[in-house]
């Protein structure tokens, strides 16, 4: 076991979820859950889930080797607006290298962000892939 | 009240290297043992170990408390700081603090780290836990992907070409090859930045630092005992640090939060002037961070800090953290010897004389910075 | 039997309100598998298999079952709160023991309050999934119903079994006849013990009696559901305007319609495996979203499953009004199959993680 369990559990809904952070005092909205407005710090804050679908603004191409990491390689990581207007970055999938550009409309799907092979927890969440036509 | 002053009296600094036949307890040996040497320094209130992977690549925790076991120092206090990647400025900062007051007098800050136990894949992993491990890192966002991230947006934001950002490893090259502490002491060409391997696109190889194993240590004093040593002690006027928001949170990616604070409140202490007067060594973990850098600290304005790389006479004269190297925990401390050295006997072929001498760091992407303001005694 | 024709049955009080079903993008050619491992180069055209889709090495199971489902519930705008069932079919789990079921409803934010659990029974543990959604709903136990099919089907390499073994997956969301495009007219299914394919606790790939899967397996527990189902309802082929069977590759529905008395025009539209390959539960159940796709109001469907084992799950559904804007709401059978990048043998088995690498 070389993840803790209960770190990933309690958040499994920020994982599995687009959640954003709403400030009730400055009126921010940030993505993922903050305890504290991550604008302001006020704590007055509530969390509102996103529709999961956004525009690519930018993107890279990585070739990073991180242990456990490498057969996901090469990754795109890209920053996304989501239609709510809040930036969040994360990995793109299912779309070529060459074929990575800006204002590809994405939407969030459920893939595996690494696994603790071969005995321990498979870590689910978030990516963003192209939106299906149709969809 | 009256505070302390505090000074650096004496800095040590070895090769940055893979240092595969010594471990952290040797190579932090070789810099205590210098720089307590002829100091004139009878007694140590206080040892500040800097190390940012103790717990991750040495399976040692209470770092500092090993080492003074290990180093026959067993009266003294410790304690290890770890800020990411400006962790050897924040022990510094600690240090500052303790003399400023008065709750010790003289102080030893030592930065160590042995990256070079583990391959690159496995550092990779390591060394990207400086992020919001929940938020980033298990969502498989790693430092170079960011640094990539705010190239792309420099690049638009001015309208310039990848290869107008090229000069400024070159230029850390060259002045590493005049500092026998750095690690890749050689020149390069720029054609071979755009050549060297893709990290994260548009980043190359030769735009980030290699890792290596270092230690450094500074010895501080304050007003007090400063007059007795003999050395020529050089003062720590001020040290600050800023966190700035998480990356995604940014609307302007060419803009480096923290650092723009630190720089802002330094003017207002010390005067417009005080980067221009000084000799500076920066972060620049990726080239790109140095261009922006340079543009929050007032030395270039925005978007043109690629124009005046090849003036920077007394920028990162160590060759930076792309060629001297960035033994992450060492990093600050190398940067405060480097600076310390330059402005007294002088340092990598060189010696300042101006004002001021600042060493800036910082951790990610800015997630946290730190500056140091060194003024040597006239 | 007065009494028996005026009771309805209860699958009738049910029917489909929502599917979704998830194609991964990638494709390997059954040509370069085959030409890899020296099977004669007639052989994918004989099964009828042209290429097979690849799951991406971050998508399993639970994954493309979480598409599926989110597409099934987008279709049919219901309230999450409201599933009082997530039922998984699935032969390639990704964790042995611990529910994929739990997961997706987790991701979807279906209601606690749930019966879910994950289901074996080789391919038809999606079809048997549907038939107890149907039977929670029909007798008023729970409002909606989830019933996935997801596979990630794994081969040996080098088998046969590798020129159809894909992955895909499908999900239907079951609920009162009243709220569904789709009615479920009949329900049957039947089973036996039959040994024609399996896998042992512990294997990696499953062992399979190669001819004996047909006849003893595939044909008798089809045929034998779906007469069981025309004489419960007395129906002939005739009276279904399309026939759905499992699609283990393109070859065998065709036989099995044709045994079974349906031109092969009712069978053709439901057909997937050749572009796809064999999806395990999805396989039935993907055909069946497909002709949906392209069905009216009044059209009747037959859909057959069929799972190693052995056993057949033999529907009667009914299309109602509606149906149209429905197929609208989300990406479409035919979508998903244009969606496709090919892949080389080496990036599938990348993908599939068929190489031995040094990990943990």
């Amino acid at each position: 076991m070389k993840y803790s369990i209960p770190k990933f559990w309690r958040r499994k809904e920020g994982y599995y979820q687009i959640i954003l952070t709403k400030c009730r005092e400055c009126g921010k909205v940030a993505f993922f859950t903050y305890v504290r407005c991550p604008y302001c710090g006020s704590s007055n804050v509530e969390l509102v889930k996103s529709c999961g679908r956004g525009v690519v603004e930018e993107f890279t191409i990585s070739y990073n080797r991180v242990e456990e990491g490498e057969e996901y390689l090469p990754k795109i990581i890209a920053i996304v607006r989501l239609n709510e207007g809040v930036r969040v970055v994360g990995e793109l999938v299912d779309i070529d290298l060459s074929e990575v550009k800006e204002g590809v409309e994405v939407e969030a799907v459920l893939r595996r962000f690494s696994s603790d092979d071969p005995h321990g927890l498979i870590y689910y969440g978030l990516k963003f892939a192209p939106v299906i036509k149709g969809a | 009240m009256e505070v302390s002053e505090v000074y650096v009296i004496n800095s040590a600094l070895i090769k940055i290297d893979r240092h595969f036949n010594k471990g952290y307890k040797e190579l932090a040996n070789e810099v205590v043992s210098e720089v307590i040497s002829k100091s004139g320094i009878e007694s140590i209130d206080l040892v500040v170990v800097s190390n940012m992977l103790s717990d991750c690549i040495l399976d040692q925790l209470d770092i500092s408390t090993i080492l003074m076991q290990n180093l026959g120092m067993t009266k003294v206090r410790t304690l290890r700081v770890e800020t990411g990647e400006s962790s050897g400025l924040a022990a510094l900062e600690a240090a500052w603090m303790a003399i400023k007051s008065g709750a010790a007098e003289n102080v030893l800050v030592i930065g160590v780290e042995k990256v070079t136990e583990y391959p690159t894949y496995k550092i990779n992993k390591v060394y990207g836990k400086v992020l919001d491990y929940e938020v980033e890192f298990i969502r498989n966002i790693t430092p170079p992907d960011y640094a990539a991230l705010v190239m792309k947006a420099y690049l638009k934001k001015y309208g310039l070409k990848r290869e107008d950002l090229i000069m400024w490893p070159v230029k850390m090259h060259d002045n590493a090859c005049r500092n026998a502490y750095a690690q890749l002491s050689f020149g390069i060409t720029p054609e071979k930045v755009l050549t060297s391997m893709v990290i994260s696109d548009p980043i190359h190889l030769l735009d980030t630092f290699p890792l290596g194993d270092g230690a450094a240590a500074l010895l501080l004093t304050s007003g007090k005992a400063v007059s007795n040593v003999a050395a020529e002690p050089v003062k720590v006027v001020y040290v600050d640090s800023a966190v700035s928001a998480q990356f995604h949170l940014r609307e302007d990616l060419t803009r480096l939060p923290a650092t723009a604070v630190l720089a802002s409140r330094l003017k207002e202490k010390f005067g417009d002037k005080v980067f221009t007067e000084a000799a500076i060594e920066l972060h620049d973990s990726y080239s790109i961070y140095a261009y922006i850098i340079l543009e929050e600290l007032g030395l270039a304005e925005r978007g043109k800090a690629y124009e005046i790389v090849s003036e920077l006479e007394f920028v990162n004269v160590s060759g930076g953290l792309k060629a001297r190297g960035h033994p992450f925990g060492a990093t600050g401390v190398y940067q405060v010897a480097e600076l310390h050295k330059l402005v007294t006997e002088g340092f990598a072929g060189r010696k300042f004389d101006g004002k001021y001498a600042i060493a800036h760091s910082m951790s990610g992407p800015d997630y946290n910075a730190r500056v140091a303001l060194l003024q040597k005694l006239a | 039997m007065f009494r028996v024709l005026c009771v309805p049955r209860p699958e009738s009080l049910t029917g489909i309100v929502g599917w979704g079903v998830y194609i991964p993008r990638q494709r390997v050619k059954a040509d370069e598998i085959a030409s890899l491992w020296g099977f004669e180069k007639t052989l994918p055209k004989a099964l009828w298999i042209e290429e097979k889709a690849v799951a991406s090495v971050d998508e399993d199971t639970v994954t493309m079952g979480w598409y599926a489902a989110k597409v099934a519930i987008e279709r049919g705008n219901v309230d999450p709160e409201l599933i009082g069932a997530v039922f998984v079919g699935t032969e390639s789990k990704p964790y042995a023991v611990k529910p994929s079921a739990t997961i997706i409803a987790d991701a979807l934010g279906i209601s606690k309050k749930k019966l879910s659990t994950d289901m074996e029974f080789a391919c038809r543990a999606g079809g048997e999934g549907i038939r107890l959604a149907i039977a929670l709903v029909a007798s008023g136990t729970i409002k909606y119903g989830l019933a996935i099919g997801s596979d990630t089907a794994q081969a040996s390499p080098g088998d046969v079994l590798e020129l159809t073994a894909s992955s895909g997956a499908a999900a239907y969301l079951i609920g009162p006849a009243e709220e569904s495009v789709a009615q479920f007219e009949g329900v049957v299914t039947y089973v036996t013990d039959t040994p024609d394919f399996w896998r042992r606790e512990g294997s990696k790939y499953p062992t399979h009696g190669e001819i004996f899967t047909g006849e003893p397996a595939y044909f008798h527990h089809i045929m034998s559901a779906v007469k069981m189902l025309f004489d419960e309802l007395g129906l002939a082929p005739s009276d279904f305007d399309y026939a759905v069977f499992h699609q283990p590759n393109g070859k065998f529905p065709l036989q099995v319609g044709k045994k079974l008395g349906f031109p092969k025009e009712k069978i053709l539209p439901g057909i997937v495996t050749p572009w796809i390959g064999n999806t395990y539960n999805g396989s039935a159940l993907i055909g069946l979203a497909k002709v949906l796709e392209q069905a009216k109001p009044g059209d009747r469907i037959l859909v057959a499953t069929f799972g190693s084992g052995a056993g057949s799950d033999a529907f009667s559904i009914v299309v109602r009004d509606g149906i149209g804007e429905r197929v609208g709401r989300g990406p479409k059978v035919e979508d998903l199959l244009k969606r496709k990048k090919y892949v080389s043998y080496a990036q599938y088995a990348k993908s599939r993680r068929l190489y031995i690498r040094n990990i943990g």
